[in-house]
C-alpha cells in the first residue's frame, strides 16, 4: 500500500524531498567524484579550521585540500587579519611553506630562489630582481583565496568571485546558533581517521539516530526510544543547503559508575545545545557541528579519492580549570572516541558492498530524512551548469 | 624506594604503571592489557576516585608536583579503561574499527 506522505512526521512537512530510494552511484562513480570536485569543493564555502589555531600575528597553518587540488596557507597578518592563499611561490610554482604550522616572524622565504612574501601576502623580495624584465612586484603577491570567518570558524571559497557571502551561504544556521558561546570553545581532542570509503558514506553513517539502539554498545540509551524501542528525533530543520536534527536527553539513561562520578562534577545534561540536548548540524558539503551537553564537536570529512577519505574529529569543551574537570573531559573524549570507532567499523564494509554494484539504491526511512536531504543537495549542486 | 604517589594514596602504588602522560599511551595500555589486569586497577581507582579528585583539585593543573601528576594520569587512565569494564567487557571496542585508525593529533596538555 502506498505511503501517504502527510501521514509521516518528517516527509509530511518536506514533501519536496520525495520518498524514493536514493542512488548509491554517487558514492562509487569516479566521474561523479570529479564533478563534486569542480562543482562543490572548488565552488562553495568550506571550513578549514578555527581562528584560535592562529592566534598571534604571523601564525599560520597549511591545509592540504586534496579534493580541490590545493594547498592552502591560512595566516594571520601583522594587521591581525586572517587570510588564505594558495601555498605557491609565484616565481615558478614551488610550494612556499613546507611545514604544517608555525609562526612567520618576518617573511615566508621560498627555498628555491629566495623570493620572499609577507604574512599579508605581498611580494617583498626578489633575488637578482634587476635581471628580470619589467617585473611588477605589486602584481605578484601570493594568490589569494576568499576567506571569511563565522563564530571563529575559518571558511574559504576557491571561486574567483563567490556567488554568496559566507553568512548568506550559512543561511539560518547563523541565527539558530547565535546564542551558543562559541568563544568559550577550546579544543581538547582532535583525531584523524583514515577511511577506506567515500566521504558521503562516512557522513551518512552519522546523519541519523536510527542506528543508535542497535550499533552502539558504547551508548545504547543515548536518545529516548519510543514504545517499540526505536529512536525518534525531536526536530528536523532546514536552512538552505544545511540541516539539523535534534534529540532530547534520555531521562531514563542509566549512567555507568564512572559516568556517575563525572555527573557529580558536571551534571549530565547541563548545557542545552541550540535546540535540544543533542543537535547535529550538517553544514553542506562536508562539515558537521554537534552540540552534545557541554561538548561541541566538529567533523570535517575530506574526500581524497572516490573510495578514500579522511575524517577529522574535533572535540571542544571549555578549558579545564581543575583536575576534576580534566577528568570529566578525558572520560567523555574516550567515550565519544569509542562510540565513533563503533561507527567507523561499518564504513569500509559499506564501500566494498557498493563497489560490487549489487546495491543500486539506499532505502531511507522517515527518521533518515537528513540523509535524504543531504543527497538531494549533492545531486542539485553537481547538476548545476555554470 | 621513593614513593611514586602522594602518601595518602600509597595503597595505589602497585598500579603506578598506569600513570601515563598521553592519551595515546593510556589507550595503548588499555588495548594491550587483559581484563585480569584492567579489573583490579579499575576497582581500586573507582573506590578512591572522589578522594583522588578532591586531593588533586588543590593543585594548579599546570604546576603539579611529580607525585600528584602521576596520580592525575592514573585518574585519566581510569577514564580510559572505564568503557572496557562497564560497557564492552573486553579491553577493546567490541566490533569496532581498527583502533590504530584513530590517530590522536591533539590532546590536552597536561
Amino acid at each position: 500500500m502506498k505511503t501517504v506522505m502527510a501521514d509521516r512526521r518528517w516527509i509530511g512537512q518536506h514533501r519536496d524531498l520525495g520518498t524514493e530510494p536514493v542512488s548509491t552511484e554517487t558514492c562509487t562513480s569516479a566521474d561523479f567524484f570529479e564533478l563534486e570536485r569542480e562543482r562543490i569543493f572548488r565552488r562553495l564555502w568550506i571550513n578549514m579550521g578555527r581562528e584560535d589555531q592562529i592566534p598571534e600575528p604571523g601564525d599560520y597553518v597549511v591545509k592540504d585540500f586534496t579534493m580541490a587540488n590545493a594547498s592552502v596557507l591560512l595566516v594571520r597578518g601583522k594587521d591581525m587579519k586572517v587570510r588564505a592563499f594558495h601555498n605557491i611561490c609565484v616565481h615558478r610554482g614551488n610550494r612556499l611553506v613546507g611545514d604544517e604550522k608555525g609562526t612567520c616572524k618576518n617573511l615566508f622565504v621560498c627555498r628555491f630562489h629566495s623570493w620572499a612574501f609577507s604574512p599579508e601576502g605581498d611580494l617583498k623580495w626578489v633575488s637578482d630582481e634587476s635581471n628580470f624584465y619589467d617585473l611588477d612586484k605589486n602584481q605578484l603577491g601570493l594568490r589569494p583565496i576568499a576567506t571569511s570567518i563565522w563564530q571563529g570558524f575559518i571558511f574559504i571559497n576557491l571561486s574567483p568571485n563567490p556567488a554568496e557571502t559566507l553568512l548568506q551561504y550559512l543561511d539560518g544556521v547563523t541565527q539558530q546558533t547565535a546564542g551558543y558561546p562559541f568563544n568559550e570553545l577550546s579544543v581538547v581532542f582532535r583525531y584523524r581517521v583514515d577511511e577506506r570509503s567515500n566521504w558521503k558514506v562516512v557522513l551518512d553513517a552519522q546523519n541519523e539516530v536510527y542506528h543508535l539502539p542497535f550499533l552502539h554498545i558504547a551508548y545504547p540509551d543515548f536518545c529516548p526510544l519510543n514504545e517499540r524501542g526505536f529512536s525518534r528525533i525531536q526536530d528536523f530543520r532546514r536552512f538552505g543547503r544545511h540541516t539539523v536534527y535534534s534529540v532530547e536527553a534520555n531521562g531514563t539513561h542509566q549512567a555507568t559508575k564512572v559516568e556517575q562520578v563525572t555527573a557529580r562534577i558536571v551534571p549530565y545534561a547541563e548545557k542545552p545545545g541550540t535546540i535540544a540536548w543533542f543537535d547535529f548540524y550538517t553544514i553542506f558539503p562536508n562539515m558537521c557541528i554537534l552540540f552534545l551537553g557541554n561538548t561541541c564537536m566538529t567533523y570535517n570529512i575530506w574526500p581524497i579519492e572516490v573510495d578514500r577519505s579522511v575524517w577529522e574529529v574535533t572535540i571542544y569543551q571549555p578549558k579545564a580549570a581543575t583536575a576534576s574537570e580534566r577528568f570529566v573531559q578525558e572520560y567523555w573524549a574516550c567515550r565519544l572516541r569509542d562510540l565513533l570507532q563503533e561507527d567507523a567499523s561499518n564504513h569500509e564494509a559499506i564501500q566494498a558492498s557498493l563497489k560490487s554494484g549489487a546495491l543500486t539504491h539506499f532505502q531511507l526511512q522517515d527518521e533518515e530524512i537528513q540523509i535524504r536531504h543531504f543527497h538531494k543537495m549533492i545531486r542539485e549542486q553537481v547538476a548545476q551548469i555554470v | 624506594m621513593t614513593a611514586l604517589l602522594p602518601i595518602e594514596f600509597a595503597d595505589l602504588e602497585g598500579f603506578a604503571d598506569w600513570a601515563l602522560p598521553t592519551t595515546r599511551q593510556r589507550n595503548h595500555k588499555r588495548l594491550t592489557s587483559s581484563m585480569d589486569q584492567i579489573q583490579p586497577f579499575y576497582d581500586a581507582m573507582l573506590t578512591r576516585i572522589d578522594a583522588i579528585l578532591a586531593y588533586l583539585d588543590g593543585f594548579n593543573l599546570q604546576e603539579m608536583p611529580a607525585d600528584a601528576q602521576r596520580l592525575m594520569w592514573m585518574a585519566l587512565s581510569l577514564a580510559e579503561v572505564s568503557d572496557a569494564i562497564e560497557l564492552f567487557h573486553e579491553p577493546g571496542v567490541t566490533g569496532g574499527c581498527d583502533p590504530s585508525r584513530f590517530v590522536v593529533i591533539q590532546e590536552p596538555n597536561p
